[in-house]
């Protein structure tokens, strides 16, 4: 599985549970209501287990974390350092 | 829709008589009841409750409940004593120490803040709070930990959800064995629960549910913080009260419900809330109270973010039709 199909598993199987209609790889968790501040640290958990990498507060902004396609793109870079 | 920085200006006197109206009906005409229990914590909300309590009912008819714990800062106590003092009312003290152990939860949560800081013992003191730069930058919220050990040092890191969620579990505990005992007492003497959550409270979550939030009515509950401020002045309350930092006081390490929750000052917080509210124009907020659009965007997505975890803190138990 790549990286944006085990995220988006791991969202609907957290969060969305039903319904999982109309979570796209750009939908905002946070605007969309699909997630709130402690899911997204929820999903960091999953992040740094999953994924073997490190979170730092620093990269806690929407930029990386608010949309499977932030995730991916942040994951890929991260792995790549 | 006019707005100012004086928007949420209030006519104390009107609202006091408003608010004394709605205690005296709802105590004696709707809920049948001799009086009004108040949980009296030593902060600004309880205060103001209290007072517009006896206003409402005389002073006999008011019971001021102080549930202090381990972990509470002395000087609520204190404070709410002398505020009761001021007032005339009766009040109980109940250290809810013994309940709260009884239930297991400062074992529990220490294990949790443990397994975080190793050194963690019965000696350090805690708090949890949010990341403080709401306006400056687009970012989440995520809890950290601080802990300070016997020395006075400070150590804060990151907490996880799972354990965040555990810590917290345990901390709403405080609130809820506070409202068992207000029931306890109220129904003891055929009084109602009055709650003391404003609006600012109410409208973004900063409640428990069952904790807080389990009361018969709300008085303070359409009036953001800083309107709350305004009765109290106009009822009297302790200067010391009133100068106090607004805080949720259930950590040991004292934090204010600024960092703790809302990342801003109440007299911006509460403007802003408004005109989140009320769909006023973001360009109209930048004018009146110079902030950048970009800032004024990032708290209220903050507003909404929070608005919509709590959702279900503000719901009845939803039910089928017959």
């Amino acid at each position: 599985m790549n990286i944006a199909t085990v995220i988006r598993k791991f969202i609907i199987e957290n969060f969305l549970f039903e319904d999982t209609g109309n979570l796209k790889e750009d939908t905002s968790f946070l605007e969309s209501g699909v997630m709130d501040s402690t899911g997204v640290l929820e999903l960091v958990s999953f992040i740094e287990e999953t994924f073997g990498i490190v979170v730092e507060d620093e990269d806690l902004v929407p930029e990386n974390l608010d949309s499977i396609a932030r995730i991916a793109r942040y994951i890929e870079k991260k792995q790549e350092n | 829709m006019t707005f100012s920085t004086t928007v949420l200006n209030i006519d104390p006197a009107r609202e006091i008589f408003r608010i004394t109206e709605f205690i005296h009906r709802m105590t004696h005409g709707s809920f049948k009841r001799r009086g009004a229990v108040v949980g009296l914590s030593g902060g600004i909300d309880s205060a103001v409750t209290a007072a517009l309590c006896v206003r409402a009912l005389g002073k006999d008819r008011v019971l001021g409940v102080l549930l202090p714990e381990k972990e509470s800062n002395p000087i609520s106590l204190e404070y709410g004593r002398k505020e009761a003092e001021r007032l005339g009312i009766r009040t109980i003290k109940e250290d809810i120490t013994a309940y709260l152990g009884s239930f297991g939860i400062y074992e529990r949560r220490n294990a949790v803040i443990k397994e975080i800081f190793p050194e963690f013992n019965d000696a350090c003191r805690f708090h949890v709070t949010l990341p403080q730069n709401l306006l400056e930058q687009d970012r989440l919220n995520y809890y950290s930990i601080t802990m300070e050990d016997p020395a006075g040092k400070r150590q804060k890191k990151r907490i996880s959800s799972s354990r965040w969620q555990q810590v917290s579990a345990c901390q709403n505990v405080k609130q809820r064995v506070r409202m068992v005992l207000l029931y306890h007492y109220a129904e003891r003497e055929k009084y109602l629960v009055a709650g003391t959550t404003n609006r600012s409270e109410t409208a973004q979550g900063f409640f428990v549910k069952f904790g807080d939030g389990g009361v018969d009515i709300e008085p303070l509950a359409h009036l953001y913080k800083t309107q709350v401020y305004q009765l109290a002045n106009s009822l009297g309350v302790i200067e010391e009260i009133i100068h106090r930092a607004p805080s949720p006081d259930t950590y040991s390490l004292p934090v204010t419900d600024k960092e703790f929750y809302f990342c801003l000052d109440y007299n911006l917080l509460d403007l802003l809330l408004y005109g989140y509210e009320h769909a006023v124009p973001v360009d109209q907020i930048v004018r009146e109270l110079c902030l950048k659009k970009e800032e004024i965007e990032r708290v209220f997505k903050d507003f909404r973010a929070k608005e919509q975890a709590t959702w279900h803190l503000r719901s009845t138990p939803p039910t089928l039709e017959a």
